[in-house]
């Protein structure tokens, strides 16, 4: 079961089944201790960030640097996704997949926020040509 | 009477390629299909979750959008496909 977990150092958070062995902020060794959710909560509630559609438009360029995949070069197609996804957060609280319907169990749902682990999809998996369902991201070529 | 039911969503780009091949079924064949908009209307997405059994098994065990259905037989379809599938799935 995840649980919440905080640097003592610094006060990063992390959901997980198991702490971090280093504190990925301030590098230090086995600095983490369970909290619970409302302190996690609370800490998180601090932050103030923002993700705009620019915004994650260069997040997601950022998440498939490296990675066998690529963001679509289709730019309407992506243009089209990208107001999808946050009409989706807009009008029901998450980044989900406008090509797949949320069945409101959270747990289930949270496996349509954008990006999926689509590389384990039919669509994507041994396929060369392999995509994630509403094609944002591709196989790179 | 079959009921021939088309789930999409309005920012789904196969929903939005698969707008013409049904437009040109409906004019070529004149079966009807209704269009339900899933993700903008919570009384579309909530007959979407109401046949979730019959959907997912068929749709990668997901609710995908488009997905067309026959609520009689219970005939499913769902993703971009080819014209001449559609029109298979309509004219049966």
């Amino acid at each position: 079961m995840k649980k919440f977990w905080r640097c003592h150092v610094c006060n990063d958070v992390h959901y997980g089944v198991n702490p971090p062995e280093v504190c990925p902020t301030c590098l230090v060794k086995k600095a983490y201790m369970e909290i619970s959710s409302e302190e996690a909560k609370k800490i998180s509630g601090r932050s103030e960030s923002t993700v705009d559609k620019v915004d994650f438009r260069k997040a997601i360029e950022k998440f498939s640097e490296g990675n066998q995949f690529q963001v679509n070069p289709d730019k309407k197609r992506v243009e089209t996704l990208l107001e999808g996804i946050f009409n989706c957060e807009k009008n029901h609280g998450m980044k989900y997949c406008p090509c797949r319907l949320i069945t409101k169990n959270f747990e289930d749902d949270l496996k349509l926020v954008c990006p999926c682990n689509f590389r384990i999809h039919e669509t994507y998996k041994n396929k060369e040509d392999g995509e994630c369902w509403c094609g944002l991201f591709i196989r790179r070529q | 009477m079959n009921k021939l039911l088309m789930f999409h969503g309005r920012e789904c780009p196969h929903c939005i390629a698969m707008m013409p091949h049904v437009d040109r079924l409906e004019k070529e064949t004149g079966v009807e299909i209704e269009r339900l908009e899933v993700w903008h209307n919570e009384k579309n997405a909530d007959l979407m979750r109401a046949y979730r059994e019959i959907i997912e098994p068929k749709c990668g065990g997901q609710l995908r959008t488009p997905t067309f259905m026959n609520t009689e037989t219970n005939d499913i379809l769902c993703g971009e496909i080819k014209y001449e599938e559609l029109e298979d799935w309509a004219t049966k």
